[in-house]
Parts: C-alpha cells; sequence; structure tokens
C-alpha cells in the first residue's frame, strides 16, 4: 500500500496538471475575453478566494482523515449519494478531459497533421495513457513530476523571451468593463482553478495527509502564478485575443520568440513538452476516475477498467462533429461544470458533512 | 500463445499509425514542397476585382548546384485570382508541387491594392499556419511584381539571406521600421493603435535633387542611389485600418522609431551653430526610453512627450574645435531645436493629415481611464486629431569621434 502513496511534491503537481492543460488549451483566451484589461486584477481576486476556498477544504477534511469526497458522500447521504457524487465526479473527469484532448489534437492537426485523421491523433494519446495506467500507481505521477516543471519553465521562459514585445499599458483601464464586470461577473473566472477537484481526491493517497493544507495552499498559489503569467504574456502581447478566436493562443505566442538567426522556430519544442503534459494530465485523470469506479463498486483489481475507460475517452472524444461543438463546451459549459460540481457540490458535501459530524458529536 | 498474439497486436497496430502518420509526412516531404520566399500581391491590371499574385521561389537544385560565389538563381512566377488563397491553389497545380510559406520572409502589396485596403489578404496569411508572424509586409510604390523582379542583392548570395536581414539597417539609420506581418494584424485590430509598413520602391526611378542635409528626408523611390540592386526601401506606409493614408520620409520614420523605442541609433545633420549655411552631422543614441503623457481632461488630448539623447559629431571639418563645452552646448541646443521642431511636425501630420494613431498613444491614453466604457465615450479615434503635442528633446552632445579638435590647413 505504502508503494501507492504519494509525496507533497507530486501531490502539488497533480492538482497543477489539470490547470496547466487547461492553460495550453483555451483558458487564457477566455479569461480575456471576460475581463478583458481588468484580466490580472480579475486574476488577482478570484485566486485569493480560490486559496481561501482551498483552505476551507483543507480545513473540512481535517474531521475525516485519510478519507476523500466520496467517503464523506457516502457518510453523509449513504451509499446512494455516494454513487451519484461518483458517477458526477467520474462523468466530469472524462467528459472535461476528453474534449479537451479533442481540442488540443485539432490543433496538432491543424499544426502538423493537415493529412492525418484525428481519430489517429486521438489514439495515441489514448494508447499511450493506457500503457501508462497498467504500470505502477505512482509512474505516472513520477513522470508527471518530471514534465511538469518543464512545462512551468517553459511559460517562464515564454514570458521573458517575448518581453521586447510587450505593451504593458494594455493593462490599461485598470478596471476593464467596470467594477462589477470585473469582481462580480469575473468571478466566473474561479472555474480556471478546476485542479481544485484533485483535492477532493487526494487525502487517501498522500503519505502524510495531514499536509493537505500546505499541498492546497502551494498548489492553488502556483496555479494562480503561472495563470497570471500565461495571460499577461497574452495581454501584453496581442490586441486581438479579445475579438479573435485563435486556437491555442499560446502556441501564437511561442511563434514571435526568436533569438537572432539561430534560434527561430522554438514552437515545435513547447508542442512537445505539452504534448508529454497532456498525456500526463489524461493518465492521472483516467487514475483518479478508476479509482472512484473501485470505490464505487468493490471491484478488487483496477487493471480491466484501463482500457474500457482509454476507449470511454476515445469515445468521448470523437463525439464532437465539429472542432465548434468542442470549443463551445470548453468555453460555455466546462465552466459551469466546475463550479456547479467542484466548487458548489464539493463544497457543500464537505460543509454538510462537517454540520453532520459536529451534530452527531454534540449529541453524543 | 497470449504474449504472441500480444506482440502481433502491437506490431499491427504501428503498421496502423505508420500508414496514418506517412500521408502527414508524405505531404511536408521536401521533395512535395515549393519554399515561397516572397509574394508580391497587386491589382490585377485586366479586372479591378481581381489580384494579380507573384511568388518568388528558391531553387533549391541548382542552389545547391552552384558554387559557393555564384548567386542562386530564383524563379518569380504570377497569377491571376479572384483571392490569395485561390492564387496559391492555382500555382499549387501549376508548379506541380505544394506551395509553401514557411520560409516566406517578404510580403509585398502595391501601393495601388492598399489603397483599397488589404485586410482580406493579411486575414488569409494569418490563417495559414506555415506564414511566419516576423514576415516583413512592404508597401511598394510600384507594382509588387516589379518589386520582387528589381530585387537583385549585391552581397548576399542568398536571396533569403537578404530577405532576411534587409531590415537590420533600420537599427542603425532608422530610415525603416521593423513591421512584420504579426504586428501589423495586431495593429489593424487594435482599437489604440494603427498599422505600418515599410515603404519599398526601385532605385533611381525619380532621383531627387535634394541638397547634401536633405539626404535625410526622402522616400523610396527618391534616392541618388545607383547600384545592381533595384529595390530600395526607404522610410515607411502608414495606415488607417487596413487602408494606406500616406507615407512618410527617412527623417519622420527615425522619429517614429524614437517614439517607439525602436531605434539604436542614428545620423542626423542639422545647421552648424558657428558657421552659417554649413551642416554638422551627428551621431545620436536615444538614452532611455521616450518617455510619454497624456492629458485627456478636455476634448483634444495634450501630449507631452520628452526623449534624450547623447551625440558624438560625426562630420569633421578644418577649423572644428569640439573640446570647448560652450561650442558642444551650442550644438546640443541646435540639436535639440532641429529635433523638437521635426518631431512636432511628424506628430502633428499623424494626427492632423493621416488622423492615425500609429504611436499606440491611445494606449497610454487608456491609463486615464478606470473602465473601458470611460475610454470609449472620450471617443479616443475621433479625439486623436485634434491632439496638441509638447515635444522636449534633451540632447547631450559630448564630442567629436577620434578627432576633436582641427586647424585651418
Amino acid at each position: 500500500m505504502t508503494k501507492s502513496k504519494i509525496g507533497t511534491l507530486e501531490s502539488i503537481m497533480l492538482v497543477l496538471t489539470i490547470v496547466i492543460t487547461h492553460t495550453i488549451s483555451s483558458l487564457p483566451r477566455e479569461i480575456l475575453v471576460s475581463t478583458k484589461s481588468a484580466s490580472l486584477i480579475n486574476l488577482m481576486f478570484v485566486s485569493i478566494l480560490v486559496i481561501l476556498f482551498a483552505y476551507l477544504i483543507s480545513k473540512l477534511f481535517k474531521k475525516f482523515p485519510g478519507s476523500d469526497i466520496i467517503d464523506v458522500s457516502e457518510f453523509l447521504g449513504g451509499k446512494v449519494f455516494k454513487i451519484i457524487v461518483g458517477v458526477i465526479f467520474i462523468s466530469y473527469f472524462l467528459v472535461s478531459s476528453s474534449i479537451l484532448l479533442r481540442n488540443f489534437c485539432e490543433s496538432l492537426k491543424i499544426i502538423y497533421y493537415p493529412m492525418t485523421n484525428i481519430l489517429f491523433i486521438i489514439a495515441m494519446f489514448v494508447i499511450a495513457i493506457c500503457t501508462a495506467n497498467r504500470l505502477d500507481f505512482n509512474a505516472s505521477l513520477k513522470t508527471n513530476l518530471l514534465i511538469l516543471p518543464l512545462v512551468l519553465a517553459s511559460m517562464v521562459f515564454l514570458f521573458f523571451s517575448n518581453m521586447n514585445k510587450f505593451s504593458p499599458e494594455r493593462i490599461f483601464p485598470i478596471f476593464g468593463d467596470g467594477l462589477f464586470d470585473t469582481f462580480v461577473l469575473g468571478l466566473g473566472n474561479i472555474a480556471s482553478f478546476g485542479g481544485v477537484a484533485f483535492l477532493y481526491f487526494l487525502p487517501p493517497y498522500m503519505k502524510q495527509p495531514e499536509k493537505l493544507k500546505k499541498v492546497s495552499m502551494i498548489s492553488i498559489g502556483l496555479s494562480a502564478i503561472y495563470l497570471i503569467l500565461c495571460v499577461a504574456t497574452l495581454l501584453f502581447m496581442f490586441s486581438f485575443f479579445i475579438d479573435t478566436n485563435e486556437i491555442t493562443p499560446l502556441y501564437n505566442a511561442t511563434r514571435y520568440i526568436e533569438f537572432g538567426s539561430f534560434f527561430q522556430r522554438l514552437e515545435s519544442v513547447f508542442l512537445l513538452i505539452w504534448i508529454l503534459a497532456f498525456a500526463c494530465y489524461l493518465s492521472i485523470v483516467i487514475k483518479f476516475s478508476m479509482s472512484i469506479f473501485k470505490k464505487l463498486t468493490n471491484i478488487e483489481t483496477k487493471k480491466p477498467l484501463v482500457d474500457i475507460f482509454g476507449l470511454l475517452i476515445l469515445a468521448i472524444t470523437l463525439l464532437p462533429k465539429n472542432y465548434a461543438i468542442s470549443e463551445n463546451f470548453e468555453l460555455k459549459i466546462y465552466p459551469c461544470l466546475v463550479i456547479g460540481i467542484v466548487f458548489f457540490l464539493g463544497g457543500s458535501i464537505l460543509l454538510l458533512a462537517n454540520l453532520v459530524k459536529n451534530k452527531q458529536k454534540s449529541s453524543s | 500463445m497470449n504474449k504472441l498474439f500480444r506482440n502481433l497486436f502491437i506490431i499491427i497496430l504501428i503498421i496502423i499509425f505508420v500508414v496514418a502518420f506517412s500521408s502527414s509526412y508524405l505531404s511536408l516531404s521536401m521533395d512535395n514542397l515549393a519554399y515561397v520566399l516572397a509574394i508580391g500581391i497587386d491589382k490585377s491590371p485586366d479586372s479591378n476585382s481581381d489580384l494579380q499574385v507573384s511568388f518568388q521561389f528558391s531553387t533549391t537544385s541548382q542552389a545547391s548546384e552552384a558554387g559557393s560565389t555564384e548567386k542562386s538563381p530564383t524563379v518569380i512566377n504570377s497569377v491571376t485570382a479572384s483571392s490569395l488563397s485561390t492564387a496559391i491553389n492555382l500555382m499549387n497545380s501549376y508548379m506541380g508541387k505544394e506551395l509553401n510559406m514557411s520560409h516566406c520572409k517578404v510580403i509585398i502589396f502595391s501601393e495601388q491594392l492598399a489603397e483599397e485596403g488589404i485586410s482580406d489578404e493579411i486575414y488569409t496569411l494569418i490563417n495559414n499556419t506555415q506564414v511566419r508572424p516576423s514576415s516583413n509586409i512592404i508597401i511598394s510604390k510600384c507594382t509588387a511584381k516589379t518589386y520582387i523582379e528589381q530585387t537583385s542583392p549585391e552581397l548576399e548570395n542568398l536571396i533569403s539571406k537578404y530577405y532576411e536581414i534587409f531590415n537590420n539597417s533600420g537599427k542603425y539609420t532608422g530610415f525603416m521600421p521593423d513591421a512584420t506581418i504579426g504586428t501589423f494584424f495586431n495593429n489593424i485590430i487594435c482599437t489604440t493603435c494603427e498599422p505600418v509598413a515599410i515603404l519599398g520602391g526601385l532605385a533611381k526611378e525619380q532621383p531627387s535633387n535634394n541638397m547634401a542635409h536633405e539626404n535625410f528626408n526622402i522616400t523610396a523611390n527618391e534616392s541618388s542611389i545607383e547600384g545592381q540592386n533595384g529595390s530600395e526601401n526607404i522610410g515607411m506606409a502608414v495606415f488607417k485600418g487596413d487602408e494606406i493614408v500616406g507615407e512618410l520620409s527617412s527623417l519622420e520614420t527615425i522619429a517614429y522609431l524614437t517614439m517607439h523605442n525602436k531605434v539604436d541609433r542614428f545620423l542626423i545633420s542639422i545647421p552648424d551653430p558657428e558657421v552659417t549655411g554649413h551642416y554638422l552631422d551627428i551621431y545620436l543614441t536615444p538614452t532611455g526610453s521616450t518617455k510619454v503623457k497624456i492629458d485627456t481632461s478636455t476634448s483634444s488630448p495634450y501630449i507631452k512627450v520628452k526623449t534624450k539623447f547623447t551625440g558624438r559629431i560625426y562630420s569633421m571639418s578644418e577649423n572644428s574645435n569640439y573640446l570647448k563645452p560652450e561650442i558642444l552646448d551650442a550644438i546640443s541646443n541646435t540639436c535639440n531645436q532641429y529635433l523638437e521642431s521635426v518631431f512636432s511636425a511628424y506628430l502633428y501630420k499623424t494626427s492632423k493629415e493621416f488622423k492615425s494613431d500609429i504611436n499606440g498613444f491611445g494606449k497610454t491614453a487608456q491609463s486615464n481611464f478606470f473602465t473601458t466604457n470611460e475610454y470609449n465615450a472620450y471617443n479616443w479615434h475621433d479625439s486623436f486629431k485634434n491632439s496638441f503635442f509638447d515635444v522636449k528633446v534633451d540632447t547631450s552632445v559630448k564630442s567629436g569621434m577620434l578627432i576633436t579638435q582641427t586647424e585651418d590647413s
């Protein structure tokens, strides 16, 4: 069992994975479209709120040491409620990651594989994640630990190497469309922190579950810095992401990196790193989905589930008829899912469970 | 048996994937591609609505066979079509190879076409994954096709190398901007700035009879340069939206680059304060970035611009004494007055004549407003033409270069 336990750093990287992959896709543009020049202020504001939320989660989990949200739901509403919550979270993980994969593969097809059927590009990822999940529990988490710092470093590199093309004045007007739009309507940008979802499932896998607070704070803090860096790169460089939709906005920024006539066209390196990050993300998502499923059904081993979940991802990925549908899902439905499932449902379950626990304690 | 089945499955899978991805690989194979080095876009001489698109290709096989001292030949083909993408498609068919834009360094538009707007072509090019955002945009005073035909670098064997470095001189002459399709596209969409492009033309088409000191106030087509290279790039084309509204001379281009902090150093000719009718050439280097402050309290923006330079006297004649502080101060003051008049004239030209905020003052003006609605209500686009400018130049001429003092012979 100790082999399947993960350390603090691995846990932090795990939470970061979701934010990073969504940022590679179209997350920074969504933030820019909703809050325009006030995007950075809005992100800082939203980050503080999410850090407080993460702190609250770690506090609420204190009364359920070593349990995840599925165990807490069982405590709160019995087996049926546990199954409902489990199915909701499995569906959320599978659908959101599949659509994200579809969007990323569409970009890959446009950029590098114009003549290849998208099915094969998606299948490459599915085969990779199925193979990774057949290995030891920690294999993909350790790979993630290696890849994610590389992605973080690449974003810092992207920011600094494009600095000479920045127009910092684009941060003005400082409140964008107004205070209400920035601080009230802009609250929708908490959907950027989808990584909070993994915090609900981390405690049983952590070597030291008592460090959940530390993991939450650091991972959300790093996510916030990372997001601010990515959004700042786009905001300072381009004026068009607010009005024009371009696939993988950060890829567009990588095309501007040039150091003399020798170091040009570095976008291929970025894409390679991002492909690895995507594979890690999918691998982790499938791992957690299987774990939830195992908990719901009490099956002995997860291995036979790998192919089934892999095929499920492949099927969902192929569902959208075109890029417009998958992009619309990511722009309009995904944020609602994050707010509804991750923040509202997850938070409510923990809060109510704590109230019940307190009541039980006081009555006993 | 199980292992055999697994291995067989893996082999079949590998074969399927090799076949699936080979089509993309083959389509991007060098043998199947024709690399475009420059695209020239003109209005069709026959039809008003059509475009005449010229493509310049490198002939890779001949280039490798030619010795290192021989110039590698290029091929220029033209096609008339209703749109840029149709033209590319027709040329694909004619060439028997697929056109690849990933090495296209220059995109040339004729002035005639630019007057009608070039947004369709710019959007189409930006939409193409192969076109680099760093490709330069040139507005040619002659037809784009003639410009490409006349471009024949003298010091480079590879024309692609020339296209890559030709605008580097802008950093130390200030005679042409660094105008790429990426920034052009960005500025077309931008609500607070306007695009510009490099102004190109033919050398010696209309040689000017300017006085020597006026050599700094020329545009492409007007220089007295004679050489093998038939084209020249001096000055810049100013746009409002996607339509060209005017052109700026080399001296005005220096002013533009100074506003954008994009010039490393430049040479100017100022009246000698000591000798009437004599001119001094000064090499100026900007120190620090240009400071811009905008007052938007009235409907006419009041724009204050402050720049600083250090200078070295480049021209030298008999009886020059640049060791006396009072002489250097006098030269510095003359320099300040001269540059202030040049920069002011340039700024008023952009606001009153062109009504185009190519300096991106709108971006700075936004800092005066808390919300986009307030900024929109101010209507910067219309207000900019009523702007007033206050230019302050602080030049400190340090000395001559190697010689600081000469006497009458």
